[in-house]
């Protein structure tokens, strides 16, 4: 079904292969991106306009029982917000937390080919294998999570590294997963206590295990396999004005991590915008005194390579909050005076005190929100390495994925954040730098920030996030020429353009034009199978199985996610992990 | 699947939304001779499951073949102007995600039992969120266990034995570390089970719900007694509720049903989480029907919103109380019903059935039951989790797969296939 192509005089930004707007065509065949293309090619002028590989989100909440809960309890956030059928394409609903097939095609319309959902409760993987057959049209990604799973403390607990390293190994061959997800790493275990942690070194009810060692214990398996994605790490603290400094405590532990040798990058910071909040000079931790901590965290960034970081930036507006963070989601319940709908969703021996979701409204006017909104902002724009960042609304915490435009343009012009300076509460002025940053992102810098960099730091730049011969044919043709165009004076063209990509082709499929969805694909899963030695894996089979049979209440052989789900979906990546000693 | 000889090994009883895991079940030849660990339902529903089958497509009575019945149920569809598919729930989820598409491309109201049983747990949700809880957590940490309008002992007869009174991580003696409570307007034969039966007056779960808030909040009333329960009872509970180290509050129809319906959840909702400010609670509706959980489930995906969906703009819209099946029928609005895996003939109101009576209906089911009597077509089924596989969702969102044990009757095909052939079929009389 894919075609020959050949995209003819696009202006191209493909940074990885070191081409920063260069007139060129591409040529497609049989879904990869070819040297030359056969003969019978399609030839498609793009008359100068701009060429990107297809983005790549590796933090975007689309799939998953919160997200059904999400909908259940706030389907006020959708109604207005329909997405009719054609004969084409299914319909469904496109407010802030979309249904499944308008996902994909929203995703789609904006040009991005690769989404990963990064928080997956192991134990109900097949929910999501059911679901991801019926959002189109991207590569998937799933990052179960480990950080306040009982099993994991077993082996934190005995410092079993090794055994630690065999269960993610397990989960993730027998559910599907691509990477490891932490979050609030012995906080969420707490709340079953109606508890949390803060500090690297608190107490975690009933276990002999700290935030710290299980950090790094987790962040150490995750080497120790060569998994090709660092631990994805959402810290404890979010959201309290001042855990800049706790952020970076956190980092600083993580890096005894020993890494593999493939990469520098021990840890992927998570939504930096929740974790690195400063406060005024002299000031509480607390809401009143907060100011923004981009400058700070910027500096650190600088200074230190073993993590890489997206934004997680707050747009304005209704959001859905929804993390594994429960005790995190109880607060921001109780600081709405326990006025908003709170969920709390407990997850069977893996999560004991429950996921959270809070429906939120970011407002302008808000001084804590704007400082919040500033800090973020600051940071991208005062960090000198981008390719260890990429951009991000934490959909829907943030914001929808749907505001990446509006994201885009305050990063790309001085002239869009001066006209949000001045709707904003003056605190974002008064307690940052951004009004005497200068710098505005090339379109080169966007290349970067949301193709390159994610797929580097997800580990799949063999195939995504680039242009060059072997790639996936992922491409997005924005409708403007870059060589005629001034975005940096024009952000209301900005919003247009990468709102509504004019082609998105998947794996070298049209999947979409001028924004508007007329082919229905089905997505792909990519997995990482880790190979054991033969010692450890019947060790963890045999350790698993007296495990979970004990501790959940479903079978053993009822836990992985059957053949029949996955096998027309899934891309198993085979890694070579056979040197973890058992 | 673990298969030792003609045994079958962790097979997931689809009777109740307990979906109980660990049934064994004996083939011999064609017959499933024995159901180990099920309870008396699961047993009928494994052993019996060749009674009282629907074997053979009817037309008006007559027998068909399976063609020429989706032929008919395809001309009904295709000419009606407001169809409504209804059921869904002790089916599997491929065969909802079916229906989904096939109201889609028909312009159809399509809605699961949830609006006849815990839809106002929805509506209450919508107003103040959901606390849930999980089952394993709830073994491993409650010391306080309340069922409250719920009579698990008929109608989720393991939940009990097998999910509650069990030893866990932290709870190692589910007799005297764990307390059962049960609040009911009746003594029922779950009463006999639990550690402590309050019974309230008919039709006060409101008024007592919202006093137990009030004493949690720590607020004095000037009164003697609530629903028929002393005031002086009902501050020991609330202080009990508030220093137990992990409740739990599962709820029945007792409470979704009774007077306050949506406003009963609200409440209860809101009793949970105040509690949360002082300790750590959870709740969860006993879920009735195998997979009504995975109905709201796969409709939330694909559509949005977890049951009452009108697709008749070409997007699905959402309005319980308007695209509920007992209300569209109360008003005589579907012109056609199709009917997959429900018996709403004998659980709809007079005035409902009245509507069926006198329009065309499509009947999908393994088994005859009242509605086939009065359907125009009738198609049989296979059995999820017997005779086809699928997947199926707990009732603390826990998703499961099912698997087949033994091949259905000849010629009988699962629903999800079914609708498959009329979606194939209309989309060429269709276009
Ligand atoms: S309790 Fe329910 S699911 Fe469990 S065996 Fe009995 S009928 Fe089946
Ligand atoms: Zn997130």
């Amino acid at each position: 079904m894919a075609e020959h192509l050949i995209l003819k005089n696009g202006v191209v930004f493909d940074p990885m292969n070191g081409i920063d707007g260069e007139v060129m065509d591409i040529c497609i065949s049989d879904g990869k991106i070819v040297e030359k293309a056969p003969a019978n090619a399609k030839a498609v002028d793009l008359k100068g306009n701009a060429v990107m590989a297809g983005g790549v989100d590796p933090h975007s909440h689309i799939i998953g029982s919160k997200l059904n809960v999400a909908r259940v309890t706030s389907p006020e956030v959708n109604r207005h917000h329909p997405y009719p059928a054609t004969s084409k394409t299914r319909s469904g609903v496109a407010g802030i937390i979309p249904s499944s097939f308008a996902t994909g095609f929203l995703y789609s319309a904006m040009g991005y080919t690769t989404v990963v959902e990064p928080a997956l409760p192991a134990t109900k993987a097949l929910g999501s294998w059911e679901e991801i057959e019926d959002i189109p049209g991207l590569d998937i990604g799933l990052l179960p999570l480990f950080c306040n799973s009982m099993i994991t403390f077993k082996y934190v607990e005995e410092g079993d590294i090794g055994g630690l390293a065999a269960y993610i190994a397990w989960t993730l061959k027998k559910v599907g997963g691509l990477g490891v997800k932490v979050v609030n790493p012995g906080g969420t275990y707490a709340w079953a206590y109606g508890k949390n942690v803060c500090g690297l070194d608190d107490e975690v009810p009933e276990w002999d295990v700290t935030p710290r060692s299980i950090m790094t214990g987790i962040a150490q398996a995750v080497q120790d396999l060569g998994l090709p994605h660092q631990m994805h790490f959402h810290p404890t603290n979010l959201g309290r004005p001042g855990n800049v400094h706790t952020t970076m405590q956190q980092l600083d532990a993580i890096k005894s991590v020993k890494p593999s040798g493939k990469k520098k990058e021990v840890v992927h910071l998570t939504h930096m915008a929740f974790d690195c909040l400063g406060v005024v000079e002299e000031g509480m931790a607390n809401w009143k005194d907060v100011a923004s901590g981009g400058l700070i965290f910027a500096d650190y960034y600088n200074k230190n390579k073993h993590f890489t970081t997206d934004l997680g930036q707050i747009t304005f507006g209704q959001s859905m909050t929804m993390t594994g963070d429960g005790p995190f989601q109880h607060s921001l319940y109780l600081l709405t005076g326990g006025k908003a709908k709170w969920s709390n969703i407990p997850v069977d021996v893996e999560l004991p005190g429950g996921a959270g979701i809070v429906p939120f409204t970011f407002e302008p006017k808000s001084p804590a929100n704007a400082v919040q909104w500033v800090g973020s902002l600051e940071f991208a724009l005062s960090i000198k390495d981008l390719w260890r960042l990429f951009l991000s609304t934490d959909h829907p915490n943030g914001g929808p994925f749907l505001k990446y435009p509006l994201l885009i343009s305050w990063l790309m012009s001085k002239r869009q954040r001066d006209i949000w300076l001045e709707m904003v509460h003056k605190f974002a002025v008064e307690r940052s730098t951004i009004a005497n940053i200068e710098r505005e992102y090339s379109l080169n810098d966007i290349a970067i920030t949301t193709r390159a960099a994610p797929a580097k730091i997800l580990g799949m730049d063999k195939t995504k996030g680039h242009l060059g011969v072997g790639a996936d044919a992922d491409v997005a043709v924005y409708g403007f020429n870059p060589e005629k165009t001034d975005l940096g004076k024009n952000p209301d063209l900005i919003l247009k353009h990468f709102a509504q990509a004019q082609f998105t082709f998947k794996g070298g499929v049209q999947v979409s034009k001028n924004g508007i969805v007329a082919k229905q694909i089905h997505s792909r899963v990519h997995t990482t199978h880790p190979k054991l030695n033969e010692a450890l894996s019947a060790r963890i089979d045999r350790e698993l199985e007296e495990m979970m049979s004990k501790w959940f209440s479903h079978s053993f052989s009822n836990y992985p996610v059957p053949a029949r789900y996955r096998e027309h979906l899934e891309i198993p990546r085979v890694i070579d992990s056979t040197s973890v000693q058992a | 699947m673990t298969e030792v000889g003609n045994t079958f090994k962790d097979i997931v009883c689809t009777f109740c939304g307990c979906l109980c895991d660990d049934i064994i079940i004996e083939v011999d030849g064609e017959k499933i001779v024995k159901n180990t660990n099920g309870c008396a339902i699961s047993k009928e529903r494994f052993v019996g499951h060749m009674e009282n089958r629907c074997l053979q497509p009817t037309v008006k009575g007559n027998p068909v073949t399976l063609e020429k019945a989706i032929q008919r149920a395809v001309e009904i569809i295709a000419s009606s102007k407001r169809l409504l598919i209804y059921g869904l729930s002790s089916t599997e989820n491929d065969a909802q995600r079916e229906a989904y598409r096939l109201a889609e491309i028909t312009g159809s109201v399509v809605d699961n039992t949830t609006s006849v049983c815990h839809g106002p747990t929805i509506l209450g949700a919508q107003e103040s969120g959901e606390t849930t809880a999980a089952l394993a957590e709830v073994r491993h940490r409650a010391d306080l266990v309340i069922y409250w309008g719920a009579n698990p002992a008929a109608a989720h007869p393991r939940h009990i034995p097998h999910y509650i009174r069990q030893p866990g991580e932290y709870i190692k003696d589910p007799k005297k570390d764990r307390q059962i409570w049960l609040v009911d307007v009746r003594e029922t034969t779950t009463t006999r089970m639990v550690d402590r039966f309050l019974k309230i007056n008919p039709a006060t779960d409101l008024e007592v719900i919202q006093t137990l808030r009030a004493l949690i909040r720590g607020t004095k009333l000037d009164v003697t007694e609530v629903g028929g329960i002393d005031i002086k009872e009902l501050e020991e509970i609330a202080t009990a509720m508030k220093t137990a180290k992990y409740g739990v509050l599962f709820f029945g129809l007792g409470l979704t049903q009774s007077w306050g319906r949506h406003r009963n959840i609200d409440a209860a909702i809101r009793l949970i989480q105040d509690l949360n400010a002082h300790t750590k609670w959870g709740l969860m509706p006993m879920r009735g029907h195998y997979n009504v959980s995975g109905a709201n489930k796969t409709s939330t995906w694909v559509t949005g919103y977890p049951y009452a969906i009108d697709f008749a703009r070409g997007y699905p819209r959402f309005s319980p109380g308007e695209y509920t099946a007992v209300d569209m029928l109360a008003r005589g609005e579907p012109d056609a019903m199709l009917n997959i895996a429900a018996d709403p003939v004998a659980h709809f109101p007079r005035a409902a059935v009245a509507h069926l009576a006198s329009i065309p209906v499509i009947n999908i089911d393994p088994k005859f039951n009242m509605t086939s009597q009065l359907a125009e077509v009738n198609i049989p089924a296979a059995i999820a989790g017997i005779e086809c596989d699928g997947a199926a969702t707990r009732m603390d969102g826990l998703p499961l797969y099912l698997k087949k044990v033994i091949d259905p009757p000849d010629g009988v095909i699962p629903d999800r296939d079914i609708l498959r052939m009329m979606i194939k079929s209309l989309e060429k009389v269709m276009k």
